[in-house]
């Protein structure tokens, strides 16, 4: 016996996200003539440049946007982190995210939801609708909650995630893979928004971010073969994109979003053999056998992207650096980051660092690294102890930029400018009437 | 973790959705392999007290047979979840004190929805006069002061309450968590797979 039928109308939302897509990428690319359905949508309500946040990675990104929170508070710092008072590191899950999420708020307000593949959403936390899991979820049958659900989707070929090791073999089968995955992708999409009740539907596509990491170059320096295929792939996002338009009940809040924009990479910048080089960083045996191998006399140390932390005693099992000198330390470590210079061409390196105070507040502001080093566009910090050379080239060619994210909200003319990843959850609760928490970070975009 | 025993015992007015939630809240916990049993009203009526009527007398005697049965399977590690009217307060403190880990959760629906959701058309004939003694129209409902839980069904879907007396069991400590705790007490991927994971964030140089 069902009490309460779903509802329909103008307090629904639907949030179509494509990671990594550069705002200014989209520009160019519709002052070029292309994607038509991106360019009417655009007419009416303008796409916006939005900011990301710090570090610039899809996990950190994605769980702020989906907890409207500031890491400190939600706990998610990287795609690896150190356990605590441990040399061991470890992959974060949803299970370390310590804050609702904004489909957990919605359900607790009686609100359905459908979430597709939206990034650290694995294992799947339970929600009032559906919700499969995307990157670094490892097998479909244990990624969707309910359980059920991922028969149905298996039904359907649905694929978690494109496979990204093609890249490195055949950018051809890569690229297969990527729009097969895509196919299948939205297939489910358009199944589910039609046979599921929703008030809130976000439906993620990965393959933006992928595309971009290994033919990003081949776009900006117009690849006679490949940067063709790159735009087919946006091409079909934008037919998609139109094709959904057209489906979705008009009266519904369409939200287009990425995480962070793009750039082409200069060189993949070794940290560690900087910190190394520069005397702050030693290692007990050659090659280094992981965090555990830090010798005491080391000052910091780093996780990528430009994660630093202090040797501190006390803290680190290693720890070398007194707390007292704590201060000092971290003054010196941000000045030599900040001095780094490319041997060769001597190009500034690092833009900028930040103390972890001046960017994050809240409970796990503790377990933050101590300083964040940001790069110049075009520097891809690394933090691979075992390499000896300081800037390696490889088969990746794009990285992700802080302040090149894209945002577009349907009938919506003016986004704030400035605006952030955590303005967007609410944003959302504002357009679908649910109150705003009060540990909510960010503020509505639009008003 | 062991399973720990535990009643939750839905009470409110008839047609508020006590069955249906119970019936949700039970094929969830089935789903995460714990132990259920499941007594229900209209159910327990037709076997253990189809003895007894619907006087306050027998009302009291129907709800003390069921406490007794819920008493014994919640101290042997079993999640019972309890659905009746149970219209008096004295005789659910009463179960309250019998039972191992009790949860009260108030099935809190205004009469009107209730009258609207009577597919048997039981307040029609309580109000034609042609039943007595029913809870709503002519007998009272003392709702509970100090409920676990307050279900609201006018506005909320009947998967969102049963998640709600999922989370609340799991806030309880009676069933495992659904996980945001910061820390997972069990790792969340295997060796395989954490090796798999390993080399996908490789391939994308997230390592």
């Amino acid at each position: 016996m069902a009490f309460l039928k779903f509802r329909k109308g103008k307090k629904r939302v639907f949030v179509f996200s494509i990671d990594g897509v550069p705002y200014t990428f989209l520009k160019a690319q519709m002052e070029a003539g292309r994607f038509p359905h991106l360019r009417e949508l655009d007419g009416q309500s303008p796409l916006s440049r939005m900011r990301s946040v710090y570090p610039t990675i899809s996990s950190v990104a994605w769980s702020s946007y989906m907890t409207g929170q500031n890491p400190a508070k939600h706990g998610i710092f990287g795609f690896v982190d150190r356990k605590p008072g441990s040399a061991e590191v470890f992959i974060p899950t949803s299970l370390n995210m310590t804050s609702k999420t904004l489909w957990e708020i919605l359900s607790q307000h009686g609100k359905q939801v459908v979430v597709m593949n939206v990034p650290v959403t694995y294992p799947p936390r339970q929600v009032n609708g559906l919700l499969v899991s995307g990157f670094l979820a490892t097998d479909l049958k244990k990624a969707t909650y309910p359980a059920e659900a991922a028969a149905e989707l298996e039904s359907m070929g649905y694929r978690i995630d494109a496979d990204a090791a093609l890249a490195r073999e055949s950018l051809d089968r890569f690229l297969d893979d990527l729009h097969q995955t895509l196919d299948r992708r939205v297939e489910a999409m358009f199944h589910l928004m039609e046979h599921r009740p929703w008030d809130y539907f976000h439906v993620h596509i990965m393959g933006t971010d992928r595309i971009n990491h290994f033919l990003w170059g081949h776009m900006e320096r117009g690849d006679a073969t490949y940067a063709p295929l790159f735009l087919e792939y946006y091409d079909r996002i934008d037919e998609i994109l139109g094709r959904l338009l057209d489906r979705l009940d008009p009266e519904v809040h369409f939200i287009l979003m990425s995480d962070h924009g793009f750039c082409t990479i200069k060189g993949e910048i070794n940290l560690s053999r900087y910190l190394i080089e520069q005397n702050l960083l030693k290692y007990r045996s050659s090659p280094p056998k992981g965090l555990a191998d830090i010798h005491p006399e080391s000052r910091a140390y780093t996780l990528l992207p430009g994660r630093v932390y202090i040797n501190l005693k006390g803290r680190e099992p290693q720890g070398g650096v007194d707390p007292e000198e704590y201060e000092q330390v971290r003054d010196q470590v941000a000045d030599t980051l900040l001095q780094f210079r490319l041997p060769d061409s001597g190009e500034p390196v690092i833009r900028e660092v930040f103390k972890r105070e001046d960017i994050y507040s809240g409970e796990h502001l503790e377990a933050a690294a101590d300083l964040f080093a940001i790069p110049h566009d075009g520097f891809d910090l690394k933090a691979d102890a075992r390499k000896e050379t300081l800037v390696e080239h490889s088969a990746l060619v794009g990285m992700h930029t802080y302040d090149d994210a894209s945002v577009l909200i349907r009938g919506s003319t003016a986004i704030r400018p400035n605006v952030e990843i955590i303005d967007l959850l609410p944003t959302v609760f504002d357009l679908m009437d649910v109150p705003v928490p009060a540990d909510i970070d960010g503020r509505n975009a639009v008003t | 973790m062991e399973q720990k025993g535990c009643c939750v015992w839905f009470t409110g007015l008839p047609c508020s959705g006590k069955t249906t939630v119970a019936d949700l809240v039970a094929e969830e916990l089935k789903k995460k392999n714990l132990r259920v049993e499941r007594l229900d009203g209209d159910i327990v009526r037709q076997s253990l007290t189809r003895d007894l009527g619907f006087s306050k007398e027998d009302r009291d005697k129907n709800i003390e047979r069921v406490t007794f049965v819920a008493k014994l399977l919640s101290r042997n590690g079993v999640a019972v979840l309890v659905s009746f009217v149970s219209p008096y307060r004295k005789a659910r403190d009463h179960a309250r004190e019998e039972c191992t880990n009790f949860v009260e959760v108030f099935v809190d629906t205004p009469v009107e929805e209730c009258e609207k959701r009577d597919v048997k058309g039981m307040y029609a004939k309580a109000r034609a006069g042609e039943i007595k003694d029913f809870t709503g129209v002519d007998d009272p409902y003392e709702a509970p002061l100090n409920a676990e839980l307050i279900l609201e069904t006018v506005e909320t879907t009947e998967e969102e309450c049963c998640r709600q007396v999922i989370e609340k069991m799991a806030q309880l400590g009676l069933i495992p968590s659904a996980g945001g705790e910061g820390t997972p007490e069990e790792p969340v991927y295997s060796p395989e797979e954490e090796e798999k994971i390993q080399k996908r964030l490789e391939d994308l140089g997230y390592l």
